[in-house]
């Protein structure tokens, strides 16, 4: 796969017909054209962007200055308090931290438990694996709506209902994690375990410092998805969670929206405040979530 | 790990590697499986067996089932979801568009200067479009050039991967904040949508007042479109079975796909008094090609009678979609007069019973076409060989051509999976949209199966029902990708 998609386009676009006539005709000619590009996709991110610049500026507005004509604020000047009356109403800083802290530990054990799982099914040769996998792969079809009410009886009668706990261990064991490293697994060459095992190293040692190493784009895709689908999770948490301190973001979003959702300056406050970091995150770790999500769709 | 390793050594050791993923699969996935299948044939119901009241649980054998099916509205709450799902094919083919968009050169060889020039006429031309149209004087000229700008200024130093992150935001913010979002969004009174569409309703309404007769204009040019359409395919489809691309079979169905909006048309009361326009126009392609069929015959036998299925039905379905979407316009048109006459207002969105999933529908589209998918296809348009393109080239091939004979055909595994995933996840779909924005209503206009099954199983806790129905969806689940998988199959390798 290769990560630039206009460095084969831009030999390919060399190549074609239009290119060849006279060099200034060219360079006027490419400009026109990318000029164009340029305008089409500036029309297009500009769709997609509006309803966050409408958000944010909202946000800064006064109550009453809402659905006049203008987006930006008027007579009310710019009101950078809203933001500061969203901590007052509820606790958002905590929402985040919930909402990280589940998600992290989610990623964690999804992570850790499917890749010893994973090198069990890839690479330890034992009566029946082929069977327990098949019965592995067999869940994965399974829509999780069918889960959730046993699951939730469950939690009922191990006393996990509205706890942390009771969050992460529904989602941190993954047939998908397992599926998807197994079969990133099956593409090292089985030489480097073999050299390994005949150097002494033992099975453990193995997985530890050859396998999983190797591993790593794979690891990042499962830890992407993972993540995620932690962070955006809402039906497990809505049904889960009865008190406040431990409302995740959405939740907490959903709450705010039935207790204030009327102030619309500060709800869009709330929610450009739960949108914006994930922008941030999103451009810095774009290069690996990118590369993550073509690969993960790839092999699993 | 050594082959002479024992048999019981060798368990042992797996074990020890699948034993903490194993327990927790079997905890929160098996026996939850197994447990919900049997769940499924009692009659537990929390309003019935809890600490003040406590009657006996017992099987009660289909009973679950049968209500499901005959007594509670789930052939509705079915209908909404597959309605919702009507949104998809839109949303892969804006993904499709937007990778094929992000995949082209956007640096202009060495011209950067020159495209800096170019960007800055741009703004200039369209500050004074803004100006031109009446928004002058307000702030909101500046802010919609400075966005654009701002973009424009990101495009041409961070090229590609700048749009690919402004194409991917919506998809990657979405969630509740987003739905959130765009619940005020579509706020009748003060929302940005309305408050923007009310002077453009304004203008359309005095337009139409003042000439009728285009409007009554319009609606024919827009029904003799469907028909041209519908003309195009006919001869298209003639083409490749005399060529031998395609099966007598396959063109039928191809032709049957696209003859359907000509019957609606002339069902539909709106366009019922029009529709002998479509005929006529389906009745001589019909009959132009058919005798092109008995004179010339073919050149080349194709395959089987069912041969090239897959391509014949992509294209034939897409036409309906369009001529349904032409059709629609000109009824829009249609009734615009009587409407205007009283003067334009613009939708009430999520509280009107007929706008709701649309609504619903738009704001998906908006989230779903710089997704995933759109990644997708992108890493799939670079693994297309160059060889191929240049073959094309060779042989003359139009940009259309070299679409839909090269670049198509090799996204087929992509579309496929795609296709297949979106079908699973939009029959699972619809629960946060109902629970954040529209509650399921108005009237259960937006109640999906699974916000069903969330209402039977977590507020009115009737737990068997909601465990039956969640296998009622599975097994639609199951057998839609069934389908998908046979016919995609075939498509795939054709």
């Amino acid at each position: 796969m290769t990560s630039r998609p206009t460095a084969t386009n831009e030999s390919h676009a060399a190549l074609s017909p239009q290119a060849l006539p006279g060099a200034g005709g060219r360079t006027l000619r490419r400009v026109m054209s990318a000029g164009l590009l340029h305008l089409v996709l500036v029309a297009v991110s500009f769709t997609f962007v509006l309803p966050f610049v409408w958000m944010v500026l909202t946000s800064l507005k006064t109550l009453d200055e809402i659905g006049l004509g203008s987006w930006l604020p008027g007579q009310g000047g710019w009101r950078w308090e809203n933001y500061a009356r969203v901590f007052e109403q509820v606790p958002f800083f905590r929402y985040y931290i919930n909402s990280i802290f589940i998600s992290c530990w989610v990623t964690f054990l999804a992570c850790f438990t499917s890749s010893l799982a994973a090198f069990a099914f890839a690479r330890l040769d034992w009566p029946g694996r082929d069977q327990v996998f098949l019965l592995y792969l067999s869940t994965m079809m399974l829509p999780g709506l069918v889960l959730m009410i046993p699951n939730y009886q469950i939690m009922i009668s191990l006393g996990l209902v509205d706890t942390m706990a009771g969050l992460v261990l529904p989602a941190a064991f993954t047939a998908f994690g397992t599926f998807l490293l197994r079969q990133f697994m099956l593409t090292i060459p089985r030489a480097l375990d073999e050299a390994a095992a005949i150097d002494g190293a033992s099975t453990w040692r193995i997985y530890w410092d050859v396998i999983l190493p190797m591993s790593r784009p794979g690891l990042i895709t499962l830890a992407i998805f993972t993540f995620m689908g932690s962070y955006h999770n809402f039906f497990w948490p809505l049904v889960m969670l009865k008190s406040q301190h431990l409302y995740t973001l959405p939740i907490g979003l959903l709450y705010f929206d039935s207790s204030a959702g009327q102030e619309t300056n500060l709800l869009m406050a709330a929610v450009a405040m739960s949108v914006i970091p994930m922008i941030v995150v999103f451009v810095v770790l774009q290069k690996y979530l990118v590369k993550g999500i073509q690969l993960g769709a790839v092999k699993g | 790990m050594p082959a002479f390793a024992s048999k019981s050594r060798q368990l042992r050791i797996a074990a020890m590697f699948l034993l903490p993923n194993f327990l927790g699969v079997v905890t929160f996935v098996i026996f939850p499986v197994v447990f919900s299948f049997v769940l499924a044939f009692t009659n537990w119901d929390l309003r019935r067996h809890n600490a003040y009241r406590n009657e006996p649980i017992d099987f009660v054998g289909f009973d679950n089932f049968m209500r499901l099916l005959f007594e509670s509205d789930f052939v509705r709450y079915l209908g909404n979801t597959l309605f919702l799902m009507m949104g998809i094919p839109f949303a892969v083919g804006g993904a499709l568009v937007a990778a094929m968009l992000l995949s082209q050169d956007t640096r202009a060889g060495g011209g950067r200067a020159y495209l800096y020039l170019l960007a800055a006429g741009v703004l200039i031309a369209s500050t004074a479009l803004l100006s031109a149209v009446g928004l002058g004087g307000s702030g909101m000229v500046l802010l919609l050039t400075s966005v654009g700008c701002g973009i424009l200024v990101l495009g041409l130093g961070g090229g590609v991967t700048a749009y690919r992150t402004l194409f991917y935001m919506p998809h990657f913010t979405a969630g509740v904040a987003t739905f959130l979002l765009w619940k005020k969004l579509y706020n009748p009174q003060t929302g940005p949508i309305n408050t923007a569409l009310r002077p453009v309703l304004d203008a359309t309404a005095s337009a139409t007042n003042a000439a009728p007769a285009l409007v009554s204009g319009a609606r024919w040019a827009l029904l003799g479109l469907a028909g041209l359409a519908f003309v195009w395919v006919i001869g298209r489809l003639r083409r490749s079975w005399a060529d031998g691309d395609l099966g007598g079979g396959a063109a039928c169905l191809s032709a049957t796909a696209v003859g359907v909006p000509v019957g609606v048309a002339s069902a539909w009361s709106f366009t019922a008094g029009e529709a002998w326009l479509l005929w006529v126009l389906a009745g001589l392609a019909v009959a132009v090609q058919g005798a092109g069929v008995v004179v010339r015959g073919r050149e080349l036998r194709s395959a089987g009678a069912m041969s090239g299925v897959g391509t014949a039905l992509v294209m034939g379905l897409g036409v309906m979609v369009l001529m349904f979407v032409l059709i629609g316009l000109s009824a829009v048109l249609e009734s615009l007069p009587a409407m205007a006459a009283e003067g334009l207002e613009p939708p009430n969105w999520l509280t009107d019973y007929h706008w709701a999933k649309p609504s619903l529908m738009i704001m998906g589209l908006w989230g779903a076409i710089g997704s995933n998918n759109m990644l997708l296809y992108l890493a799939a348009l670079t693994n297309v060989p160059q060889e191929l393109y240049e073959a094309a080239d060779i042989d003359g091939a139009s940009r259309l051509q070299r679409f839909w004979h090269v670049t198509w055909p090799q996204l087929a595994p992509t579309t496929f999976f795609i296709a297949v995933m979106s079908t699973i996840y939009g029959l699972q779909g619809g629960f946060e949209m109902a629970r954040t924005m529209t509650e399921g209503g108005p009237a259960g206009a937006t109640t999906t199966l699974s916000y069903f099954i969330y209402l039977e199983g977590f507020e009115t806790g009737r737990l068997s029902f909601a465990a039956a129905t969640a296998w009622v969806l599975f097994l639609i689940v199951l057998a839609l990708t069934l389908i998908n998988w046979t016919f995609g199959n075939k498509y795939v390798n054709d």
